[in-house]
């Protein structure tokens, strides 16, 4: 265990020979991970929306902007009724404006609007198909329906719940792997180059090590710690760049009738993260200095 | 220990070394002679693996080298001590650290590697200069680092390519006395060296003279004073035994590691 520890500081000291090609190559594992990172959180938000719709659909309504407000009131009383409709949230005009000041910002204040306020009262709704109609035909009708309402300028099904995204998301998950793999072989390469700049100034050492009879891990072991450090290290300032992008994304879908708040990656990604790409960082030194 | 048969090496065209054969057997002291360019560097990097056998036989310290996978070299290397002629000392490591070396790789906590290392470094007169960078040391300093280094580990076999070479006559003599302690403990050894005065030290020491790779005859008789017949390299090349057993004498330094 001693030596084991001895020869892993060993390693990381070895970081400091090249001070600007370790920095380089910090740099590169950083903007790669960053690119995993960024994709891992795209699907994380997505999966936490889907989650969030609980498998249900949802459909946004918007009136005339202008319409009598008596009459919409009427109207989301009567919505709330209908067959199939399991939950309904609506904004006046007002309510839509201050919830979106709110999510653009301290410094933005539309209280001048107030008076002309270009927004239409919305509502969304969640349906849930009857067991014993086809999904389909169910929404198509219910669309409809609600089209024909008075004053209801027209009906949004849930971006999440359209075909597009079903699409995006199957794409997603096929490109993941591969795309996963391509980052994996980058970082692998790169970090495993600047590993063997390490080697290669100690190879006076390594040769003498050789000949007193060292064994090949003796001399690789520091490589790899090495390499893993870098891995280590590149992820780390990855996630710590991601989390500062989406604390400045957080609030900006989070308006009605959206409310999607951009979250980060869950803990166990963001450190699962962090040690795939340090193991990559091993595995790219272990190849790069292997005889 | 070390039993060889018809062993050569050729760097391209050119045979460095031609059908040698000789045996050694544990405890045994042998001395490689010839003038420069004979092959006895190249005898020697081949008995502790840092050259492939490729023809020929050779078994040292129980290893067969013409099969010995690479793997197991180092397992070869941790038997064996080596003085190489150029030393092969890390100049911006301290005296210290470079014969600690040895005790390192073998996985030796540091502490108990650097009393061991300066009670040896007393006996080669380096004591004081255990913490001096070896590249500031003069060339013979340098050597008795590499001699040091060589013995540390307490290795069953030590094979020294010109181990005096840069040293005055006095001093020579005096670590050519460290050698024959180690050889009255049972160390067997095997030294290039052009030198006769040196190889006086050690009278009963069997001779292996090479000359353009091959083993010399003419010259072995009578070479070294007070030299007794019969333990030449060529008489003992007859009774060679390179049955590949591994001696099962124990191993003086644990492997740590
Ligand atoms: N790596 C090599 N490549 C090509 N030729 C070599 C190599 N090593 C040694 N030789 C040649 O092999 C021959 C034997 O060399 P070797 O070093 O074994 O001699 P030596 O007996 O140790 O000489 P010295 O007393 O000068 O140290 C020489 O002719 C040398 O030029
Ligand atoms: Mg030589």
């Amino acid at each position: 265990m001693g030596l084991f520890l001895r020869l892993a500081a060993r390693g990381l000291r070895d970081l400091t020979l090249h001070p600007w090609a370790q920095a380089f190559t910090l740099i590169a594992v950083a903007m790669v991970s960053l690119l995993a990172g960024a994709f891992l959180l795209v699907l994380a938000n997505v999966d936490r929306e889907l989650a969030r719709a609980g498998g249900q659909i949802q459909a946004q309504i918007y009136w005339r902007p202008g319409a009598n407000m008596t009459q919409v009131r009427g109207q989301w009383e009567d919505i709330r009724g209908m067959e199939g409709v399991r939950g309904l949230q609506s904004f006046t005009p007002d309510q839509a404006l201050s919830a979106l000041s709110n999510a653009l910002g301290e410094g933005v204040d539309f209280a001048w609007l107030r008076t002309q306020n270009p927004l239409p009262p919305t509502a969304e709704i969640q349906l849930a198909t009857p067991p014993e109609a086809r999904e389909t035909d169910y929404v198509k009708a219910m669309v409809s329906r609600l089209l024909a309402l008075p004053g209801v300028d027209k009906v949004r099904l849930n971006p999440l719940q359209t075909e597009t995204v079903r699409t995006w998301i199957a794409v997603s998950r096929r490109v993941l792997w591969p795309a996963i793999g391509f980052l994996a072989l980058v970082v692998g390469l790169v970090v495993g180059n600047t590993i063997k700049l390490s080697l290669l100034d100690r190879r006076d050492e390594v040769e003498i090590l050789h000949l007193v009879g060292a064994r090949p891990w003796y001399i690789r072991l520091p490589l790899l710690v090495g390499g893993f450090a870098q891995g280590l290290c590149g992820a780390s300032l990855a996630l710590v760049l991601l989390k500062m992008a989406q604390t400045g994304v957080r609030e900006i879908l989070n308006f009605p009738p959206l409310f999607i708040q951009i979250g980060f990656l869950p803990l166990a990604q963001a450190l699962g993260l962090i040690l795939a790409v340090g193991l990559v960082g091993a595995v790219g030194s272990y190849v790069a200095v292997r005889d | 220990m070390v039993h060889v048969e018809r062993l050569s090496h050729s760097f391209g065209q050119h045979f460095a070394l031609r059908d040698v054969s000789f045996s050694l057997e544990k405890g045994g002291f042998l001395f490689l002679n010839g003038p420069s360019g004979a092959g006895k560097t190249t005898l020697l990097r081949l008995l502790h693996g840092a050259l492939p056998v490729m023809q020929g036989r050779a078994s040292v310290a129980g290893f067969e080298l013409s099969t010995l996978p690479r793997r197991r070299v180092p397992d070869l290397r941790r038997e064996v001590g080596v003085v190489f002629q150029d030393f092969k000392i890390l100049p911006e490591r301290t005296v210290l650290q470079n014969v600690a070396l040895t005790l390192e790789v073998r996985g030796v906590d540091p502490g108990a590697a650097e009393r061991r290392v300066r009670a040896l470094l007393a006996s080669v007169g380096l004591e004081d200069k255990a913490l001096t960078p070896c590249g500031l040391l003069s060339g013979g300093e340098q050597q008795r680092v590499a001699i040091a280094r060589s013995m540390v580990a307490n290795p069953k076999l030590i094979l020294a390519d010109e181990p005096t070479g840069n040293l005055d006559l006095d001093l020579a003599l005096r670590l050519m006395d460290l050698f024959k302690q180690l050889h009255t403990y049972g160390t067997t050894i095997i030294m290039a060296t052009h030198n006769r005065e040196v190889m006086a030290q050690v009278p009963e020491a069997q001779v292996l003279a090479l000359r353009d790779g091959r083993i010399w005859e003419g010259q072995i008789a009578g070479q070294i004073a007070g030299q007794t017949e019969g333990q030449t390299g060529t008489a003992q090349a007859e009774t060679s035994r390179a049955d590949g057993k591994p001696d099962d004498d124990g191993q003086a330094w644990e492997d740590g590691a």
